[in-house]
């Protein structure tokens, strides 16, 4: 009789210990929503949220040694169809809005080579942040990005990649609130 | 009876739990990969024949390595090396070599004499997956020596093999590809 009341107690006590798991599994920051290295440059997509009521998407763009990435501001066909910028968007269909400029974690400079007019970052990786509105509630939503970008070195390129669309998924500003 | 039921409804929140709180994102990005894909089908060939070195454009039309045995009779004829080079419109020192070739620069023209330089663009001949059909390169500027049958052999050079891009770095590993040992 003892040992079934302390079967049934057990049981009640692994089965509460996973519910209160569960129930308070709010997001840990930053989350990493998708990552994927195409043409030898890794890209790391996350979530942060460094203040109340302020979410930033983020990518990391990490080219090869050697390698530097092009401004986001320079036109999307390059300058004289030379290079491409490092860009990442919300597309048409995206739910999250954007609520402010894409942030770059250092500034582009002028190669100290020819053609000199093209904006690059320094070598390494570079982190591009954007101010976003996440939707209210709870629910976790699809959505997607478009990533465009471009490595080269003093001598050599990669190929570039052009709008590429990541499907992440993106949860609601409630989780968040409720911290 | 009454265990079972909070058992039952413990399970029942456990779930729901899980439902509303996902523990980790899932979704991954697909891999859609959309590549720049030039239009151009024309045959003509723009040539620059110079002082003893020839430059040619080929564009996609027929069998490649077919066009590659043409152009390479055509550089035996001649007696200049048949080299095949890919190079894009997007790609700053590819287009710095061209520059270099077109304003007629001394070191490059000396380095390029007694070749025949035949262009590949890497988007109308849709590089993907590293390779352009039998041809494997991760970076451009890219050259590959042919025989004389227009195949390719192991003699390869990229632009990782000179520093900055500026003449006076590139012409002499040029110069040694293609006339040294």
């Amino acid at each position: 009789m003892k040992s079934r009341i302390f079967i049934n107690v057990l049981s009640l006590i692994i089965l509460l210990s996973a519910t209160l798991g569960s129930c308070t599994s709010a997001p840990t920051m930053p989350i990493q929503l998708a990552s994927f290295t195409e043409n030898d440059v890794s890209v790391s997509i996350a979530l942060e949220h460094p203040s109340a009521e302020n979410y930033f998407l983020s990518a990391t763009f990490t080219p090869p040694d050697g390698y530097h990435l092009y401004s986001k501001d320079m036109p999307v066909h390059g300058i004289n169809g030379l290079g491409r910028p490092t860009l990442f968007e919300l597309t048409a269909n995206s739910h999250i809005r954007a609520s402010g400029e894409l942030i770059e974690s250092v500034s582009a400079q002028q190669l100290y080579f020819e053609p000199q007019e093209l904006p690059v970052y320094p070598l390494g990786a570079v982190t591009l942040s954007l101010p976003v509105e996440l939707l209210p509630g709870k629910n976790w939503v699809n959505d997607e990005l478009k990533i465009t970008f471009m490595a080269c070195s003093s001598n050599q390129c990669k190929p570039p990649v052009e709008g590429k669309i990541i499907s992440i998924r993106v949860p609601g500003a409630y989780l968040f609130e409720n911290q | 009876m009454n265990k079972k039921i909070i058992i039952i409804f413990i399970t029942a929140i456990l779930l729901a739990c899980n439902f509303l709180f996902p523990q980790k994102p899932t979704s991954m990005p697909e891999s859609i990969a959309r590549r720049t894909e030039a239009a151009s089908q024309s045959s003509e060939s723009e040539n620059l024949v110079s002082a003893g070195f020839t430059i040619v454009r080929l564009h996609p039309k027929g069998d490649l390595q077919t066009m590659l045995a043409n152009e390479a009779q055509k550089a035996i004829a001649l007696k200049q090396m048949p080299v095949v080079e890919f190079d894009a419109t997007w790609c700053p020192p590819c287009q710095a070599i061209e520059a270099a070739i077109k304003s007629k620069n001394k070191l490059m023209l000396n380095a390029y004499r007694e070749t025949y330089i035949i262009k590949l663009d890497v988007d109308e001949w849709r590089w993907k997956n590293g390779k352009v059909q039998d041809f494997h390169f991760n970076a451009i500027p890219v050259y590959f020596k042919l025989d004389s049958e227009g195949h390719q052999t192991d003699d390869v050079i990229d632009g990782g093999a000179w520093g900055e891009d500026i003449p006076e770095n590139i012409a002499p590993v040029m110069d040694e590809f293609f006339h040294g040992g």
